[in-house]
């Protein structure tokens, strides 16, 4: 069943569960002690009545018992069956007169009130007060399930008989003498007693569930909430976030962490879409080269110069894309981080002593001076990587560097990291374009004829953050720039 | 027909320019943003090819700059595709778009139907009496009888027809059927007058001396 698969309604079910058993432990617990201390009460009057029947059989009629006390008739004595035990001084009563002073405890005329019956041995009946049951109870017939009197000095059973106590006890001298009462009123106020426990129970349970309803809805919202936005951004609505109005609560902060991860979930997105359109883009404008020529030569009879010219234009496109295409793979194996670095010790110096003079003809082309300062430095990782890095540097120091211009080249150690500062005479990069820099085919010449594919800075640094390294840069108008690569030796 | 090419990747740039000279139009290049705007303020184009993205001066920086001061029609290349980019270019000014990779047909097609908005026609066809221009093919006939014209004869004559009416100076002539590297001889614009006169009657360009010419 769903319900049963719900946390909200397993928990209520389960607390409801408890709520109902410690209620009903409790309120029974309740009216058990309750009704026990009525019927002790019952027990106890009704003994206290039986010892004023016992005292006054045994005795004489005192004076005046007879203007107070009722005359009872008593049956022959020789009719006592044989069902008792026979007591030693015993005395045959044949007439029985209520003391005066118990009186009082038996109103006759009130039928819930106390009564007694006195029975001879044989089962006559000796005495018996007006409101006695007729036929009156037989003592066999007590259900003594409710109250069998276990007080061991008193022989008698002592019970419930038709909706009243009873108290049997044979007397040493034959009689059964019978007191009992209805216990209705009792009766009536314990269930009173029951309907009330039953009834603030019940409330208390109803507002405990309700209570727990409530609480547990309010915990488990910012769950619905969650999968509420998970299921929206898992239909393709990345900018969706989860509402979390508290924060304190453990699912709150499940919630600002899921935030989070929507967030650079989104951001890393839409990086990747604007580095597919941004790779489309550049791509256009070499295969609309290859076309307008393609299409132009093709539009009338050329002669062969011109077609050479078609030709070339062509092959420039091409190697255009190809450059890019190369550095767009390069750039999508150092994000999958597929492309392992090698880490091995080397003299850094040593490799961008081999840049530099790799690139000096380009340097000579321009007139810019290189000027290197390179002590002996051992740093681990991958040599040709890093070689990658210092030529891109150096090339964007030349390049963007004026005729007669310096490009200089230090490396240095510092704190066990190795510093390599590649700095020009350039007319620098504007505050505005600076932080942009490194930003995939981000140019701030916003030219395209450079041939520059816009990614040569992006992949530096990927090569330098997969050696756990650091690229920075930083710039003064008209002054020059300075890239500063930061590496463990 | 005398139109701009502001674009910065120079093979691209060339083949354009050659693709339309071919055409019959008198071409202008800029390489760049800011030379672009010069070129376009100071000369009454009749049409401007206009990439977006340029060193100096963007694409929609010279269209902002121009729509203040001209109505030349602008067709704007750009390699971004995306809806709220061409959204952006024709709202802020450009009559059409178009977007890189494309076909020189298209680019041909797209610069006559603005050249022709521009001028308030509908159609590709002009019919001056029993001459009849067809802008798309680039031909004309005479009761019915295709003329062959040389492709600045046919500038001439297209570039009368869409002026009906007006008289168009020889200054304008010279602006609109020759580029900034021709020379503009002066005997050269009568030349090819008289050639289309001889070809399609004398009376179908008329002479207003001291103002220019008219196809009435």
């Amino acid at each position: 069943m769903k319900i049963f698969k719900s946390i909200k309604w397993r928990l209520q079910i389960w607390y409801g569960l408890i709520l109902v058993v410690v209620l009903a432990g409790f309120g029974f617990t309740a009216y058990l002690l309750e009704s026990n201390r009525q019927f002790h009460r019952i027990d106890d009057e009704l003994q206290m009545r039986f010892g004023l029947i016992a005292n006054a059989l045994h005795r004489p009629p005192s004076r005046g018992s007879n203007a107070d006390g009722q005359p009872f008739d008593r049956p022959p004595p020789d009719q006592l069956p044989d069902d008792g035990p026979p007591g030693q001084n015993s005395r045959p009563a044949t007439e029985f007169h209520l003391p005066p002073e118990a009186a009082g405890s038996f109103d006759t005329d009130d039928p819930h009130h106390f009564y007694f019956i006195i029975q001879s041995r044989d089962g006559k009946e000796i005495a018996r007060s007006a409101n006695a049951p007729n036929p009156p109870p037989d003592m066999y017939s007590v259900n003594p399930l409710l109250r069998v009197n276990e007080r061991p000095n008193l022989v008698g059973i002592q019970g419930v008989y038709a909706g009243g106590g009873v108290f049997f006890r044979r007397l040493p001298s034959g009689e059964l003498v019978q007191v009992g009462c209805s216990v209705a009123p009792e009766l009536k106020e314990l269930h009173l007693i029951a309907l009330k426990l039953a009834g603030f129970g019940s409330i208390i349970l109803i507002f405990g569930l309700a209570g727990g309803w409530w609480f547990v809805s309010r915990a488990i919202r910012p769950i619905n909430s969650i999968s509420d936005a998970a299921a929206k951004i898992s239909a393709g609505d990345l900018s969706q976030r989860i509402n979390v109005a508290e924060t304190e609560s453990e699912l709150g902060k499940l919630a600002a962490v899921l935030n989070s991860t929507f967030a650079r979930l989104e951001s890393a997105f839409a990086q990747q879409k604007q580095f597919a359109s941004d790779a489309a883009h550049e791509l256009r404008t070499p295969v609309a080269v290859i076309l307008t020529q393609t299409q132009t030569a093709l539009n009338r009879d050329r002669d062969a110069a011109n077609y050479k010219e078609t030709v070339e234009a062509c092959q420039r496109a091409a190697q255009r894309m190809r450059k890019l295409i190369k550095s767009l793979l390069e750039l999508a194996r150092l994000d999958a981080g597929q492309e392992q670095m090698k880490r091995l010790q080397f003299d850094f110096s040593k490799t961008i002593a081999d840049c530099v003079e790799l690139i000096r003809p380009i340097a000579d082309e321009r007139g810019v001076k290189i000027i290197s300062e390179l002590p002996p430095l051992e740093i681990s990782g991958d040599s040709e990587r890093l070689a990658q890095v210092v030529t891109n540097l150096l090339t964007n120091a030349i390049q963007y560097n004026h005729e007669g211009g310096e490009a200089r080249v230090k490396l240095e150690s510092q704190n066990g990291l190795a510093i390599l500062t590649v700095s020009d005479t350039g007319a620098g990069i504007s505050a505005e374009d600076l932080p942009r820099i490194f930003e995939r085919f981000y140019r701030a010449d916003k030219s395209r004829s450079s041939g520059n594919t816009g990614l040569g800075l992006a992949i530096c640094k990927a090569i330098v953050e997969a050696h756990g390294g650091t690229l920075e840069v930083s710039s003064e108008e008209n002054v020059g720039t300075i890239f500063r690569v930061r590496l463990c030796t | 027909m005398r139109i701009l090419i502001v674009e910065d990747e120079p093979d691209l740039l060339r083949s354009i320019a050659q693709a339309l000279r071919e055409e019959g139009y008198a071409v202008d290049t800029a390489p760049d943003g800011e030379d672009g705007f010069y070129k376009a303020e100071n000369y009454d184009y009749d049409a401007i090819v206009l990439d977006v993205m340029l060193p100096k001066m963007d694409g929609w920086e010279i269209l902002k700059r121009l729509r203040k001061i001209k109505k030349t029609p602008v067709l704007m290349l750009t390699a971004r595709d995306q809806t709220r980019d061409r959204v952006k270019g024709l709202d802020s000014g450009a009559d059409d778009y178009l977007v890189k990779p494309f076909d020189l047909d298209e680019l041909f097609a797209r610069l006559r139907s603005i050249i022709r908005r521009s001028a308030n026609k509908t159609t590709n066809v002009i019919e001056v009496g029993e001459i009849k221009i067809d802008t798309a093919l680039r031909n004309v006939s005479l009761k019915e009888k295709p003329i062959e014209l040389t492709a600045r004869e046919y500038a001439l004559v297209e570039f009368l027809a869409l002026h009906r009416g007006e008289v168009v100076t020889r200054t304008q002539l010279y602006e609109h059927l020759f580029d900034e590297n021709e020379s503009s001889l002066s005997n050269l614009l009568d030349v090819h007058v008289s050639n289309v006169r001889k070809k399609l009657g004398v009376e179908f360009i008329v002479t207003r001396r001291g103002h220019g010419y008219c196809i009435e």
